[in-house]
């Protein structure tokens, strides 16, 4: 199969890139090992300071509606950080103080909503709270399964029964000027959030709960379907396992699913995150990038990968594969000529674009512009190498 | 291998991040209280069987074996293979006579043809269908299939000199439903092979893939198929240097994937001959075979991705297929299950989950208002025609039908 | 009566503390226990969890193997749920000396060990992961044990006699009248508060910083701290424990427990100043693995689940300040008759096998003293929750069909699971999906058995024990805690530590499936969370 750009990785990165190719008029697929970390996305895009006209474009072509005011938000365990950008539902303040009373409501049995943490949280604000349960007919089944009460679970329900949560809500709300609730509406139905603030007659905060984060799931899903609407072919489930290459131009890519239907493309984009995702491998003795070989930047030594308090700063978290200006990935020492590498893969060895999610945009845009710019690949004799003669890069 | 260089554990399981992604994905979960999840059921129930098989959860049952934890699992762990793996076993139940009969597409097949306008009338009969429900507890509600006079084996036998003309030839698993159900869809395949110039021959006797008995708890009888139905490919792969095709994509995973995995039944030697014929047919078209396509030929079609198609990864074939037919309307619907499940859908416990899972998709078609569903899986295709009344066709018959 | 007044006071909440009080308080003795910690977090919470047959001991210290043995017989009776009764092998492999099985074969039987010389062949059918290439096997009634439900079973037991329990109790010193010890300084850990404890007899159940309580009370006891360093594997590789048919040395066991495998252990000597801070180095790391690898190839491509090291209390016999005459046997030191101290008993050395014996000989000498006569009852009286041998029929009996969770908990509270069996739905929640716990052993946990972090929690309950470590239950069960205790902010401090405690076992076999772990768990914790 050949497209002009193949993206391996579906994450955030990957996705922002396929939508801009296929808008840009090419034909691209997305190979993607099951889904990715946007299903842990605490909402806020990090390192971004304000949305490049350019993301917020993309982002509301997808039906995704985000917000830019600095200040701070609430996190599920009832402490506040500075964000900037966020998605739209969730609460962005410019003090942390953002009432004087608080109602915190929560469905009884839910577990991954911490009502207390938040509570305490807010009081150290000078906040007065209250904390109050939902116990709702509907939630029966729920309840039934040791293990149902979570928040994918919880927001499939709520996308049907979210006018029956406001009607409670209203029922227990006293003198307070907020409510805090936990992040489980809107997951296929994007406008609920929106129509629950108009319900409450009061401010709505929406805080975080243990993953799957709905918004993710929701910002995930919305970016994917953008994606295919714009011609985009995304291979769920499917994994790359190593390369066709000829002189530093990557021909094609093997995937476990396609075997020996190989996906071939003028252009390569390496999405394929940190170590969680496999995008990086680690034994006792070395770490590598395991599709292209990628030179990776890393400390030799093992004991020096780890900061012994868990709270500190991991040096692991910010090892990545070596990109030159143009963000073409490196293997031995030379740049590929038609492979980028975009996202946490690159870890921290671009610091100018940031981290978290916005690394990913950051250089997202910054290899699609690259691909834009050049044409498909060729060798000095300007013909393009034919694929056998390229070698297998395991 | 130096030390921990790589790690290893059945069906990865060990790689399991605890990050409940499958478990999100789950179609059971999302309607059937009772069952655990594939997280639950599968990476966190293995350390406590392998502590002792008294821990194994009779819930597992519920599984459909869909294969979408795998599919969404970012860790690549074989969720779905280790959940059945484990009932096949732990689970000591022995299968009901209905779970049997179900399974027992074969010999159900072979009895039923030859009365097959008796039975096709009976079986849609109400007083039939309460007797079944109340003796066998197979629900009411379900359509049977209907089941064809002549086998598709006799029809293609019966054209075997004139197949053996074409220069390039290939073998067809057709599997028991075109084979007592709907000979049609492999006379379509016969056409459009034909049309590239490719003659067609049928394996030295095949057997009923065994997918239904794998999760009916006849794991010993699906390993005598998978044996049986493995040396029948080695005769067309090894032998005779064939490549094999199929047109029903689970009994192509089975084939390729649930023989060696959950059987333990070798077939590295025929697997990578074996394929479905959408992506046989696309990559012969890909690198420059043709086909005539009638002019004037008009569809909207909506395309549902089977869920073993799904976890193959090969849906894209079929897609980029039929997107390929000149005057095709194409709309590719929303990654869902229809709830089936093969005979799962068919059980009195099921039904209701079956339908509500499934719900959403048949929401979905209803809102496209396609001429016809193309898919894959004769099982989606009873339960898509039975909950919408909308026809559903598989690709290969809608080319069949297209070209001249 | 003061409330402060005891028959007897122990000082360690370890196996041997809480054993000694429980003999005590079933003797009618009104008993305190004093732990600077939790439980169990000695040498207590970092072994092997090696139920011995003693078989280990027989060739070099026959005295040793036959405690082990006669312990290991009552134990099964007596902590059946804390026991699982695997068996064990003794494999001889091609670069052992297979004369060594006949010795080892003879010292087991004439110390009582029932061991049974069985055909290679067999053994691979007993435990398919043992090392194929094995050309002897001996079996012999090794089992293992979870030493912090022993440990809570004693202390509950203790409890329920009466006993009175004080953790996160440190002594700052003695008090004495001339050359008695009247009673003991104390200062609580968490709330800073200063109380004082009287009773005639005093008992240092300490472990290896018993050595520290005894220079407090003006005595020396000469001890060796010997750190050892194991390995625990990320599921139970082996169901048999699977030992090395040699001199003893390192790693050569690996032990089956719960959901789990261990592989251990080393012996090095270290400063008294590292007890409180030991650590596995990549040195040991190595060892553990490759030798572990000896005895089932599997490990050397198993995820590793983390890496512990404890100190055993090992004691110099006759004060030999050289500290060469090293006893692993039991000590156990009158001081009146020994250094004229009146009131000051110390029980220590042995090991976690012979824990209730050690009880038994304290207690004795307890009784002695207080001349209160009374037999000891501890061999013969199951603990709260071993009242019933098989899980499968305590869960049978509670819940007639009972899930996987509620097997689970029979498992680890064995009949005490009774109390778990309720009419609240939300208390068969799951917070623990690794190990499947659920709410209500959790609350049944925090009401009876001294719970104040979420790390005794774990110890209690196996929370956070599974491959996530902790991942997603550490915060849900601190919102449990938070509740029950009504402190929050003591809560956030907590799961930080608890977090940071299971970091230490991570990182020193930080890569493959545990970094990816690590980065998750970093990942949800600082950035979706804001912990």
């Amino acid at each position: 199969m050949k497209h002009n750009t193949v993206i391996i990785g579906g994450g955030l990165a990957g996705l922002v890139a396929g939508i801009s190719l296929q808008q840009a008029g090419q034909e691209t697929a997305i190979v993607s090992t099951g889904q990715n970390a946007l299903h842990f996305f605490s909402g806020t895009f990090e390192s971004l300071q304000e949305a490049p006209e350019r993301m917020n474009t993309l982002f509301n072509e997808a039906g995704i509606r985000l917000q830019y005011s600095p200040g701070v938000r609430l996190m599920p365990l009832g402490t506040f950080r500075e964000s900037a950008l966020s998605l739209e539902d969730i609460g962005l303040f410019t003090t942390p103080k953002f009432a004087r009373k608080v109602l915190i409501v929560n469905f009884m049995g839910y577990h991954d909503f911490f009502s207390s943490f938040l509570a305490e949280g807010l009081e150290k604000q000078g906040m007065q709270c209250r904390i109050r349960f939902l116990n709702l007919p509907e939630m029966d089944k729920l309840e039934q399964s040791p293990s149902e009460m979570r928040s994918v679970q919880i927001a499939r329900t709520m996308d049907r029964i979210w006018e029956k949560v406001v009607q409670e809500v209203r029922v227990l709300l006293k003198d307070e000027d907020a409510v805090v609730l936990p992040q489980v509406f809107g997951l296929q139905d994007t406008a609920v959030p929106g129509r629950i603030r108009q319900g409450i007659p009061a401010r709505v905060v929406f805080a975080g709960t243990l993953p799957p984060s709905v918004p993710g799931i929701r910002t995930q899903m919305l970016l994917k379907r953008r994606y295919e609407v714009l011609g985009g072919t995304y291979l769920m489930g499917d994994e790359a396992l190593s390369s066709h290459v000829h002189e530093g131009v990557v021909h094609s890519i093997v995937t476990k699913n396609l075997d020996n239907h190989y996906l071939e493309a003028d252009n390569f984009i390496l999405a394929t995150g940190g170590f969680f995702s496999k995008g990086l491998r680690s034994n006792p003795f070395e770490i590598t990038e395991p599709v292209f070989g990628l030179d990776v930047v890393y400390d030799a030594d093992r004991n020096a990968w780890y900061d012994k308090a868990f709270a500190a700063d991991q040096p692991y978290m910010h090892y990545g594969v070596k990109t030159d200006e143009s963000l073409h990935g490196i293997a031995d020492g030379k740049p590929f000529k038609n492979l980028y590498a975009i996202g946490s893969i690159l870890g921290g060895t671009r610091p100018e674009l940031g981290s978290g999610a916005g690394l990913a945009i950051k250089s997202a845009f910054a290899a699609v512009d690259e691909i834009l710019r050049r044409p498909a690949p060729q060798d000095d004799k300007g013909i393009r190498q034919d694929a056998k003669d390229a070698s297998l890069v395991d | 291998m130096k030390l921990q260089e790589y790690t290893e554990s059945k069906y990865n399981f060990e790689e399991c991040m605890k990050c409940t992604v499958c478990t999100a994905y789950c179609p059971v979960l999302q309607v059937n209280p009772l069952y655990p999840g594939p997280k639950q059921a599968g990476p966190d129930g293995e350390r406590l069987r392998l502590k002792d098989p008294y821990f194994f959860n009779y819930a597992l049952k519920y599984c459909m074996n869909c294969k979408r934890c795998e599919v969404a699992c970012p860790s690549g762990v074989n969720v779905a293979d280790l959940i059945q793996a484990a009932r096949i076993k732990y689970d000591q139940s022995k299968p009901k006579l209905r779970d049997t009969l179900l399974a027992s597409t074969d010999f159900m097949g072979s009895f039923a043809r030859p009365f097959a306008p008796i039975v096709n009338g009976v079986t849609s009969l109400g007083i039939t269908k309460s007797a079944m429900d109340a003796m066998l507890k197979i629900d009411h509600q379900r359509v049977f299939p209907k089941y064809s006079g002549r086998s598709f084996e006799g029809w293609l036998k019966r054209r075997e000199k004139e197949q053996a003309v074409f220069q390039e030839q290939v073998a067809y698993f057709h599997g028991c439903y075109v084979n007592y159900n709907y000979p049609q869809l492999g006379k379509d395949l016969v056409k459009v092979l034909n049309a590239l110039g490719i003659g067609v021959q049928l394996l030295e006797k095949e057997k009923c893939c065994g997918i239904a008995m794998i999760t009916n708890g006849m794991s010993a009888q699906a390993t005598k198929h998978a044996r049986h139905n493995v040396a029948v490919l080695r005769k067309a792969v090894v032998d005779k240097g064939l490549r094999v095709l199929t047109t029903s994509s689970s009994c192509t995973l089975t084939l390729r994937e649930e023989y060696p995995n959950l059987l333990g039944v070798d077939n590295a030697d025929v697997k990578d001959s074996l394929l479905m014929a959408t992506r046989f047919i696309f990559e012969k078209l890909e690198k420059g075979a043709t086909l005539k396509f009638k002019t004037g030929f008009h569809k909207k079609i909506a395309y549902h991705v089977p869920c073993h198609m799904e976890k193959m990864g090969w849906g894209v074939f079929s897609e980029k297929l039929l997107r390929m037919i000149p005057g095709v309307e194409f709309t590719l619907l929303d990654s869902a299950c229809c709830g089936i499940a093969g005979t799962y859908g068919f059980k009195k416990e099921n039904y209701a989950a079956s339908q509500a899972i499934g719900a959403a998709l048949f929401d979905q078609i209803r809102t496209v208002n396609p001429d016809v569903v193309a898919c894959d899986c004769e099982t989606c295709k009873w339960q898509i025609e039975m909950s919408t009344g909308y026809s559903v066709m598989n690709p290969i018959s809608i080319l069949a039908e297209a070209i001249e | 009566m003061n409330p402060n007044e005891f028959d007897v006071i122990i000082i360690g909440g370890g196996i041997t503390g809480a054993g000694t009080q429980r003999d005590c308080a079933m003797r009618g003795l009104r008993t305190l226990l004093v732990e600077r910690s939790d439980i169990a977090t000695g040498a207590t919470g970092r072994n092997h969890g090696l139920l011995h047959s003693g078989a280990r001991y027989a060739v070099n210290d026959a005295e040793s193997a036959r405690e082990c043995i006669e312990e290991n017989m009552i134990l099964r009776r007596i902590a059946a749920h804390c026991i699982d009764e695997t068996d064990g092998l003794f494999i001889t492999l091609p670069e052992d000396d297979l004369g060594y099985q006949q010795t080892f074969v003879e010292a087991c039987q004439s110390a009582g060990i029932n061991a049974e010389i069985i055909d290679p062949e067999l053994a691979r059918r007993l435990e398919p992961s043992v090392n194929p290439e094995l050309i002897g096997a001996v079996k012999v009634p090794d089992g293992s044990v979870d030493p912090f439900r022993l440990c809570a079973a004693n202390m509950l037991d203790a409890k329920l006699h009466g006993g009175q329990v004080r953790l996160y109790t440190e002594v700052t010193g003695f008090i004495r009248e001339g050359d008695t010890v009247k009673g003991i300084h104390t200062r609580s850990r968490q709330t800073g508060e200063e109380v004082d404890y009287y009773a005639p007899v005093i008992v240092n159940a300490g472990g290896i910083w018993g050595h520290q309580i005894a220079e407090m009370a003006g005595v020396h006891v000469g001890m060796y701290p010997a750190k050892g360093a194991l390995l625990i594997f990320a599921h139970r590789v082996n169901n048999v424990v699977i030992n090395r048919c040699r001199k003893p040395s390192n790693a050569d066991i690996l032990v089956p427990g719960d959901t789990v495998c261990i592989i251990g252990t080393t012996s090095t000597r270290i400063p008294f100043e590292e007890c409180n801070n030991v650590a596995v180095t990549p040195d040991e790391v190595t060892l553990l693995i490759t030798e572990g690898a000896k005895l089932a190839p599997s490990l050397s491509s198993t995820r590793i689940l983390r890496a512990y090291a404890g100190v055993r209390p090992l004691v110099s016999a006759d004060n030999d300040p050289t500290g060469r005459n090293i006893s692993r046997g039991i000590v156990c030191l009158d001081h009146e008759e020994r250094d004229g101290l009146k009131g000051f008993v110390t029980i220590t050395g042995g090991k976690l096998m012979t824990y209730r014996l050690m009880a038994e000989m304290a207690t004795d000498t307890v009784c002695r003293k207080l001349g209160v006569d009374k037999s000891c009852e501890t061999a013969t009286t199951p603990l709260p929750g071993s009242e019933e041998r098989s899980y499968e029929a305590v869960a049978q009996k509670i819940w007639e069909a009972p899930s996987t969770a509620q097997k689970a908990a029979a498992a680890r509270m064995g009949t005490s699971a009774l109390r778990i069996r309720g009419n609240n739905p939300y208390d068969d929640a799951l917070i623990c999906e690794c190990e499947e716990v659920s709410v209500g052993e959790i609350n049944s946990a925090i009401d009876r058995l001294e719970v104040s972090t979420l790390t005794d929690l774990r110890r209690r309950t196996r929370i956070g024990m599974g491959t996530c470590q902790g991942e997603f239950c550490a915060c849900r069960a601190a919102s449990l805690l938070a509740k029950a205790h009504g402190c929050v902010e003591k809560e956030r401090a907590d799961l930080a530590n608890f977090l940071n405690e299971r970091w230490k076992g991570n990182f020193p076999i930080g890569w493959g499936d545990t970094l990816r772990e690590a980065e998750y768990t970093q990942w949800v914790y600082k950035h979706v969370l804001g912990l």
